[in-house]
């Protein structure tokens, strides 16, 4: 039996044909979502091989009329949320958008910093290896996210701007008992808009040109008030700013980010915090590079091999504080991890990879994980 | 920066877009009739037709043109040049993140492929598909049914999913022609 799949009985010329499709009639409300289920061991500790949810995410996006819709996720982290489990319960975007031109969008409400490569492309299909780079965990604290306003025009020749007004870091969150701090200096301090302090005010700027078939090359600025009005932080100031490119050319695939922070207004702040573990820094920086075969791929075996080098430092300097008080910075970190991406079905993958710390300061780990997304 | 620096720095912008903004604007960049002629400007008329497939092409179809993303409404037309058929044109749906990209592609006689065109895009991500470059990557491509998105059609990072679902989307209207409209397999006028 013939089944009828196209239907097209307009005459061309008809003011129908003028138009696209109205889709007043199409369902408002879309779902998506991604997962990772993560095993990692580290070799220095391999009694501490654990396995994770390491996240579960549901997002919604509801279009209320052909340019305003809402962009929604939420996400549970190490799979239980409770007073005596690890995991929490976040909002990771909340935003509405609409397009005020052809290419031009606004947006308010939580939403990602286009920050770096992997900020506003988080999902477990959209990077190499296991866990999140290095650089783009403890320098730029993805999942960054931060409440306000922002704008972001695109033109046809590939580039794309964007400038927003949003909250910042609150710099009296900084716990100098815990290592925190050290392990990311901007992720023990944002806000995440949880009741967030909003005495002072961010502002970010953002260009990426993707004009090139197969080419992406991006810088951004974040800087604001970290102080927040709090007793003893008037002052703290906080700027990250990196580059970024990736290069897609026959199989290749070759990216490179360099990200700096700094945080100014420290020195008062240090010298109270004097004899803690860990004391604010006033710069941080980290950059990568990374470079991934998908010749296999091309030979119909979707095994994508990778190679990542990072080096990374959370507190390449302190506020001087005078001879004998000023901390040394801290050594810098240098990663090696090597593995391989398999893409099990479209939108599932598996992972594998293993670390290797060159600068000789320990935190080799293999990891083994799956990821989807739909 | 303190509020009032902030305010006097980033909300200059945004006031400026605000004020130029229409007060009605369409998410549309090209109508049907304005891709037709994007597509095949030496056309003399396009005329629509109406496509059944038995069962053995259905499923050849579905088989054939690998992963594929929703798709929304589908469209075809045969295109009239003065000196006999051209091809065919095409305007199709297919989801790009959340939401549907309509957008239009041309198919010669020879079944080479033309530049597809972008009629509408609706979400603020992964827009760089619009970028005339990415999409000459189709332009005489005569292999249109195998392309696979970074490995024969370069990838947009940030775009990933717009990118891979639309060179799904030339894959299915390619193999669609093939099976269905391509002069062996054409209906007898």
């Amino acid at each position: 039996m013939k089944r009828l799949i196209l239907l097209t009985f307009m005459v061309a010329g008809l003011p129908s044909l003028g138009c696209a499709e109205d889709r007043a009639a199409d369902p408002p409300l879309s779902w998506f979502g991604y997962g990772e289920l993560n095993y990692d061991r580290p070799a220095d500790h391999p009694e501490q091989a654990r396995i994770d949810l390491t996240r579960f995410v549901i997002g919604a996006g509801y279009r209320f009329d052909d340019r305003t819709r809402l962009q929604s996720e939420i996400e549970v982290e190490h799979a239980v949320s409770s007073s005596s489990d690890p995991g929490e319960v976040e909002i990771e975007q909340a935003y509405i958008e609409h397009e005020l031109h052809d290419g031009t969008f606004m947006r308010a409400g939580l939403f990602l910093i286009p920050s770096g490569l992997l900020n506003e492309n988080h999902e477990p299909t959209r990077f190499h290896g296991v866990f999140r780079n290095f650089v783009e965990t403890a320098i730029i604290p993805s999942t960054w996210r931060e409440g306000g306003i922002g704008v972001q025009h695109s033109t046809a020749s590939g580039l794309k701007l964007e400038a927003g007004l949003t909250t910042g870091f609150d710099l009296s969150k900084w716990n100098a008992a815990s290592s925190e701090g050290a392990d990311s200096p901007l992720g023990s301090i944002h806000q995440e808009l949880a009741q967030a302090r909003a005495v002072d005010f961010s502002g970010y700027l953002a260009a990426n040109y993707t004009g090139t078939p197969g080419l992406k090359l991006g810088a951004s600025l974040f800087t604001g008030g970290a102080g927040q009005g709090q007793p003893g932080f008037a002052g703290a100031k906080i700027t990250l700013w990196e580059g970024h490119m990736r290069w897609e050319v026959q199989s290749f695939e070759l990216s490179a980010l360099y990200a700096r922070g700094q945080i100014s207004g420290t020195a008062p702040i240090n010298e109270r915090l004097l004899g803690s573990a860990t004391l604010i820094p006033a710069s941080f920086y980290g950059a990568y590079l990374e470079a991934a075969w998908r010749g296999l791929a091309a030979r119909a075996l979707p095994l994508t091999p990778f190679l990542r080098y990072e080096r990374f430092d959370t507190a390449a300097s302190y506020a001087d504080l005078g001879p004998g008080l000023t901390p040394a910075a801290r050594p810098e970190r240098r990663a090696l991890t090597m593995g391989v991406d398999w893409q099990w079905a479209r939108g599932v993958i598996v992972k594998a990879d293993y670390v290797d710390f060159t600068d000789g300061g320990g935190g080799d780990r293999l990891a083994v994980g799956l990821g989807y997304e739909f | 920066m303190n509020r009032q620096q902030a305010t006097a720095v980033f909300s200059g912008p945004v006031a400026a877009l605000l004020a130029a903004a229409p007060a009605a604007v369409a998410a549309d960049y090209l109508t049907v009739a304005q891709a037709q002629q994007a597509i095949f400007p030496e056309a003399r008329a396009f005329e629509a037709v109406t496509l059944q497939l038995s069962d053995a092409q259905r499923i050849a179809l579905a088989s054939g043109a690998g992963p594929q993303p929703p798709h929304g409404r589908l469209k075809a037309w045969r295109v009239q040049g003065e000196a006999g058929p051209l091809g065919f044109f095409f305007t199709d749906e297919v989801v790009g993140r959340q939401d549907f990209i309509d957008y239009a592609l041309g198919i010669n006689a020879d079944g080479t492929l033309r530049t597809p065109e972008i009629m509408s895009y609706r979400e603020s991500h992964g827009g760089e598909v619009r970028n005339a470059a990415w999409r000459r990557q189709f332009e005489r491509r005569s292999d249109g049914a195998r392309l696979r998105n970074a490995i024969d059609i370069r990838n947009i990072a940030g775009a990933t999913l717009s990118c891979e679902h639309l060179t799904a989307g030339v894959r299915y209207l390619t193999l669609l022609w093939q099976l269905a409209l391509q002069p062996a397999a054409a209906p007898a006028p």
